[in-house]
């Protein structure tokens, strides 16, 4: 009995030291590194796009690979910090030796990220708000829709229904910055004017006060670019104050969990997306629907629920590092930049892909839709 | 909406994040009165009150038995880390067990991350039915319960502190701990139950207030600073002055928020903070 018990305490030491990578060591591998927000106020977005990648991983592997080489997804938790994401992609870099790194959950983290993928030259797919600039950042590249495409997605749906006057309710801090710019450069071209600006701190249990400011100024919708609980918060405190016209907030809200924070609030809520939050409006032709039905169907079988925006964004930057790793057939990280960044044409599930050196995003504003929620379900607006 | 009804919603906006600050505080308070520690796992016990609440109204038990279960789980927990982790280095320095008290902050926090995992929950209110409007201004009614329940803590706590053999044993041992013993006080005793006492006021508020928000495994961190802040500005052990203060505290953010500028609300609060620290160490309602 003795022995068996240290039998398997040799053997559990030895499967934690030397993890599955030391036997695909043996062999050639593709690793790459995904940073994601398993703990810390980010953390109920970082377990989708971890889930995400590691099924997208699975899925790869089992189809044989790339050119029959494995892939090898590490991954470390950021706890939803910048300094703490900075580290582990220094770690993923310069100890584990990643070819290329996914991942991140904000514009903060994003950045943090973004100048460790320069300095060390690794392309770095990130999933966020952080809008790239590719003469600044030339080893990044974003399956995130652009915050403006976000933002016309709505526009163009406020111009549809005649809403011309929009308040603004932004989070301190860059995102906020981040919202209420996009906003204001689009507004005119879509005949809206910004009647006001109010701030409010995320950890804040109240938004009244702004509400009621912003009230005064006879708004048509409101407009915070904010995800999960305090945009769920400003829903709650519009309805509370019987402040009946749309709430628009950002597309970080396009998954399940948002849905279950808004089940029992009346405010209507318009939450820009991705096509994958609705792959029954979709037509047959659109050249998105057959990898979104089929990653839907093995996220079904493997997690019991479908996959959301941030699964989408997550598979999307694996298949993107696969397609230049297929292209490149070397694991050069310069060579699979370079190699990324040739990707036209390319469908995935957040929209036909079409890099160029000015532009390292890929999709386009026709690549969203606008939802809504209905009885507890996922609507598109009338 | 007419200018009136603006300042009755600041009003009733500051009400409500008030009491939130005000109950915290006096949990911190209570644990500070008696064994002049400052807990800084408070947030977590907020946590653990509302989430336990959550978990069992959720299991079909009715609000009220809920609410007392899960005021009752924290006190054990709390009791437990005392005789655990607080009693056996209860000589040591202020420094050791404020960092054990962060620690088991965030050991608990860890703890209610395996249990209830990182996705947040919501709590219906107490009573159902619309906000109440005065002058086009809207409450919601848990803020009332909120008001109603911290009054009757502050009674409760009052007659406990004041009234009872056990509690002024308790301030004994809190301002001489050496003096209480001496006259047969069990100063251990006393810090067990100042931490039961403080761990199920945690917990108390984050039941009451739990309808507000959306409660997830990290959501102690603010309650705590700004319950911390309102307990330095009323005072470290004063119980009626932290409430004050929490209240107080409230107001500013929202008057500031409505008044002035949505930007300006932390700095004014950390700015009243820094002129009691340095016109009023003891506090804004103290005597001297």
């Amino acid at each position: 009995m003795r022995k068996l018990a240290v039998f398997i305490l040799i053997a559990f030491f030895a499967i934690s030291i030397f993890p599955a990578g030391s036997y695909a060591q043996a062999q050639k591998v593709y690793k790459i590194g995904g940073i994601f927000s398993l703990t810390g106020y980010l953390s109920w977005l970082g377990e989708y796009k971890k889930k995400a990648a590691e099924l997208k991983v699975e899925l790869i592997n089992k189809a044989g690979g790339i050119n029959g080489i494995p892939l090898q997804l590490i991954s470390y938790d950021d706890t939803s910090s910048p300094e703490q994401a900075s580290k582990v992609a220094q770690r993923l870099i310069s100890k584990d030796n990643v070819v290329a790194m996914a991942g991140t959950a904000s514009v903060p983290i994003s950045g943090a990220v973004a100048s460790m993928a320069n300095r060390y030259k690794i392309p770095t797919i990130i999933n966020s708000g952080y809008a790239v600039d590719t003469a600044k950042d030339p080893f990044l590249f974003n399956t995130s829709h652009k915050t403006d495409f976000a933002v016309v997605t709505a526009f163009r749906y406020f111009q549809k229904k005649g809403i011309t006057k929009l308040a603004l309710l932004m989070p301190i801090g860059p995102l906020g910055e981040l919202g209420s710019n996009v906003a204001r450069k689009y507004a005119q071209e879509y005949k809206i004017t910004i009647v006001g600006e109010e701030k409010f701190d995320v950890k804040a249990p109240d938004v009244t006060s702004q509400l009621a400011k912003i009230r005064t100024m006879n708004p048509q919708a409101v407009f915070s670019f904010t995800t999960g609980e305090p945009a769920a918060l400003i829903a709650r405190n519009m309805e509370q104050l019987n402040l009946k016209v749309p709430f628009l907030v950002s597309h970080g809200n396009a998954n399940p969990g948002f849905l279950k924070l808004v089940a029992n609030i009346n405010t209507e809520i318009l939450v820009p997306s991705g096509k994958v939050m609705k792959p029954d409006a979709l037509s047959d032709n659109d050249p998105t629907k057959k990898k979104i039905l089929e990653f839907n169907k093995s996220h079904m079988e493997k997690y019991k629920e479908p996959a959301n925006y941030f699964s989408a964004e997550l598979a999307d930057a694996i298949d993107l590092i696969v397609e230049g790793l297929k292209i490149t057939k070397s694991a050069d990280p310069v060579k699979l930049r370079d190699a990324i960044e040739g990707i036209k044409n390319y469908p995935a599930m957040q929209g036909v892909y079409t890099f160029t050196a000015k532009d390292h995003h890929g999709t386009k504003p026709d690549d969203m839709i606008l939802l809504t929620i209905k009885q507890g379900k996922w609507e598109i607006p009338k | 909406m007419n200018d009136v009804s603006h300042i009755i919603q600041f009003l009733f906006s500051g009400i409500t994040t008030g009491s939130i600050y005000a109950l915290i505080a006096v949990s911190l308070v209570i644990v500070y009165k008696a064994s002049q520690l400052i807990c800084f796992a408070q947030g977590e016990f907020f946590v653990f009150g509302a989430l336990s609440m959550i978990t069992l109204t959720s299991k079909g038990l009715p609000m009220p038995i809920a609410f007392f279960a899960a005021v009752f789980i924290s006190v054990c927990i709390g009791s437990l880390i005392q005789q655990v982790l607080i009693k056996p280095i209860q000589g040591s320095s202020v420094g050791n067990l404020i960092v054990m008290t962060i620690a088991i902050s965030l050991a608990l926090r860890g703890l209610a991350l395996i249990i209830w995992g990182r996705e947040s929950y919501i709590l219906n209110p107490y009573t159902k039915g619309e906000p109440l409007f005065v002058f086009g201004a809207s409450l919601q009614i848990q803020v009332l319960w909120i008001v109603g329940i911290t009054i009757l803590v502050l009674l409760i706590i009052w007659y406990f502190f004041e009234k009872t053999s056990l509690g002024i044993a308790m301030r004994a041992c809190a301002e001489n701990p050496l003096g209480a013993s001496l006259m047969g006080i069990s100063v251990q005793k006393s810090a067990l139950f100042a931490w039961a006492w403080g761990a199920g006021i945690g917990a108390l508020a984050g039941a009451v207030v739990a309808p507000l928000l959306f409660i997830q495994y990290t959501s102690g961190v603010m309650p705590m600073i700004k319950g911390f802040i309102a307990m330095s500005i009323g005072g470290l052990g004063s119980i009626a002055g932290s409430v004050m203060a929490g209240f107080l505290l409230g107001l500013v953010e929202s008057y500031t928020i409505g008044l002035i500028s949505s930007k300006f609300s932390d700095t004014i609060v950390f700015a009243l903070l820094m002129l009691v620290l340095i016109f009023r160490p003891n506090g804004l309602f103290s005597k001297s």
